[in-house]
């Protein structure tokens, strides 16, 4: 219990200390409000699902009854965007969420573990972090059907991983030394109570800064698939939205339209870049100098 | 040289494990047109096609095959949207509308996201640092993509000044005639700009908190001391020395051109390599696929080769050996 008021306190004190924090946080939960009450909500005023294809008339233009008209397939696009808002957070965080594990243990393997271990794990990361692995990544998007979200998370995880676990790797690698664990270690707790009890809880940060920076870039990740036209259609996304909605002369026939899934996109851009920015500045007093405000 | 082998061969063993050989399918749609009816032949055929995509034999004997066709004679084997050209040709072909893109528009967001970065960082505080830095965050993430749909919609369709993809107006001849040169320049002005927004805003934060750490250094302080001009501090003291790392990471980016294309010319339907990658995705076109991932992995490999090359030329302090 106290443990959970201890957490909510230490919350609330970065959203006091970082503006940017604090209004990147307001832009999310906004979003994540829209994508979830939004969408229910949303949904009740229609007699059938208007997401599914057929229950409108196809193309026609935003009115009162369909405040961003309805598609070429006939559903309702705003319901579709609320939906499709959802599910590229979704898609974000769950690839965020695989990234961050992979990159936990990968970190942790290589800086707790050191020599031969650390030497392989380092220059897979290192390998993977020069060469350009997006055209790998579009390539397997291409080839290998997909049809489940977790999985194309894990798909999008796959290739997001290597920044993170460089980081967490430094981290581990730092904090080893420092001379609560060395007494840790010469108490001889097991390995895996100085790792669970001492070094996790001190990381317990930079995990989270890992997290967010993960989430934006499996976003980026995901839609800039899309825009290819690769990626899952079961799982309708934004930029798969953008994507199927331009070749059919949306552009033209209904620019509002577009203007809003775009300003959404970027919405999520904006809020994840002020919570990493601000996050970061947070935890490395240091890097304060980066926007100096 | 290492990590080249082993992109390679990486790339090579990931290729042959995805499922499904497009060859087969090839030549078997080509059976279908029932042109060749006798057994013997078909069989033929279709081994000479494997032997000429390089997928006789176990994956061993494919891979020593493959190598030694890349390594001997710099060739990734026929492609299949435009049998029988190779690959590489067809790359080859295309990368100068890449690069002239994406290398242009690379060098332009430097510039000017390094030149209102060190303004910034050298007027710290000031209310222009302050409504810099306040644009830099709300844009340096927003992804050029997103940026280039807002372009394409309000300077293609709304106001109708650009047009919105492809490199030059068809009804032009390619040539180094003046209309075709405008043409060119014309369709270049969206995808540029897109780019040059999206990354301008990164160099330019990264530009500033460089100035920013390099003027609390002692050295200038006692330039200062000294009673040196501002500008002669400002553009021998402090720029000269947090344009070092710029320029790695200026570097670094020329490297990834090839690999960043894909998406800006496939919504731009720009003639460069990364639509042909794109194509070449959707066509399941093996050889050709494989050749733009290797061949943008070596951009990269020489383009970092280049800079460790350069860099002692540009930072005195760093010398190799003697």
């Amino acid at each position: 219990m106290s443990e959970s008021v201890n957490s909510a306190k230490r919350v609330l004190n970065v959203l006091r200390a970082s503006k940017k924090v604090l209004v990147g946080t307001s832009i999310l939960v906004a979003l994540l409000l829209l994508a979830t009450l939004g969408a229910v909500v949303y949904k009740t005023r229609f007699a059938k699902d208007p997401t599914i294809p057929g229950t409108f008339y196809p193309s026609l233009y935003p009115s009162p009854e369909h405040p961003l008209g309805t598609d070429h397939y006939g559903r309702d696009i705003l319901a579709m965007v609320l939906v499709g808002l959802g599910n590229s957070l979704a898609v974000g965080m769950i690839g965020g969420l695989f990234a961050t594990v992979i990159a936990v243990v990968i970190g942790f393997a290589a800086g707790y573990k050191g020599g031969l271990v650390d030497h392989v794990l380092r220059s897979l990361t290192d390998t993977l972090l020069v060469i350009p692995t997006w055209p790998i990544f579009a390539t397997l998007a291409a080839y290998v059907t997909i049809r489940s979200m977790p999985l194309f998370g894990l798909l999008i995880a796959a290739f997001s991983w290597p920044g993170a676990a460089r980081a967490i790797r430094s981290q581990v690698l730092s904090l080893r030394n420092r001379e609560f664990v060395q007494l840790a270690i010469i108490t001889n707790l097991r390995t895996y109570e100085i790792i669970f009890f001492e070094l996790l809880p001190n990381l317990l940060p930079y995990i989270v800064v890992s997290f967010s920076y993960a989430t934006m870039g499996s976003i980026m990740a995901e839609t800039a698939l899309r825009f290819l036209g690769l990626g899952p259609p079961d799982v309708p996304t934004l930029g798969y939205l953008v994507n199927i909605y331009i070749p059919m002369g949306y552009l033209s026939i209904m620019p509002f339209t577009m203007v809003f899934i775009l300003m959404l996109l970027a919405a999520i851009f904006i809020a994840f870049n002020l919570i990493n920015i601000g996050l970061d500045e947070y935890f490395n007093p240091r890097l304060k100098k980066i926007t100096g405000m | 040289m290492v990590t080249c082998y082993l992109a390679i061969t990486f790339t090579f063993f990931f290729m042959r494990l995805i499922p499904g050989n497009p060859i087969q399918s090839y030549v078997q749609a080509l059976l279908t047109q029932g042109q060749y009816t006798l057994a013997e032949q078909a069989k033929q055929i279709v081994d000479a096609y494997l032997e000429m995509f390089g997928l006789k034999g176990d994956l061993l004997t494919q891979y020593v095959h493959f190598m030694k066709r890349l390594i001997l004679h710099f060739d990734f084997g026929p492609s299949l949207i435009a049998f029988p050209r190779s690959s590489q040709e067809l790359i080859l072909e295309r990368l100068p509308w890449t690069l002239g893109l994406l290398g242009t528009s690379v060098i332009i967001s430097w510039l000017l996201g390094t030149a209102l970065g060190a303004l910034a960082g050298w007027r710290a505080g000031s209310k222009l640092d302050r409504s810099l830095v306040v644009l830099a965050l709300a844009f340096s993430q927003i992804p050029f993509y997103v940026l280039a749909v807002f372009l394409v919609l309000l300077f293609g369709y709304i106001l109708g000044w650009l047009p919105t993809g492809g490199a030059y107006n068809p009804m032009l001849r390619p040539s180094f005639s003046p209309e075709f040169i405008i043409s060119v320049v014309k369709h270049a002005i969206l995808p540029s700009l897109s780019l040059v927004l999206s990354t301008a805003f990164s160099w330019l934060l990264s530009m500033r908190s460089l100035v920013v750490t390099t003027l609390g250094e002692d050295y200038i302080a006692f330039a200062e001391a000294k009673g040196l001009r501002k500008a002669t501090i400002f553009y021998r003291y402090v720029t000269r020395n947090a344009l070092l790392p710029q320029l790695t990471n200026l570097g670094i980016s020329l490297g990834f051109i090839v690999s960043g294309s894909v998406v800006v010319e496939t919504l731009f339907r720009y003639p460069g390599v990364g639509m042909l990658f794109s194509v070449a995705l959707t066509s399941l076109d093996y050889n050709l696929v494989m050749a733009f991932i290797i061949m943008s992995t070596l951009t990269v490999l020489t383009a970092s080769l280049i800079l460790d090359l350069i860099y002692p030329f540009v930072d005195p302090r760093v010398s190799y050996g003697e």
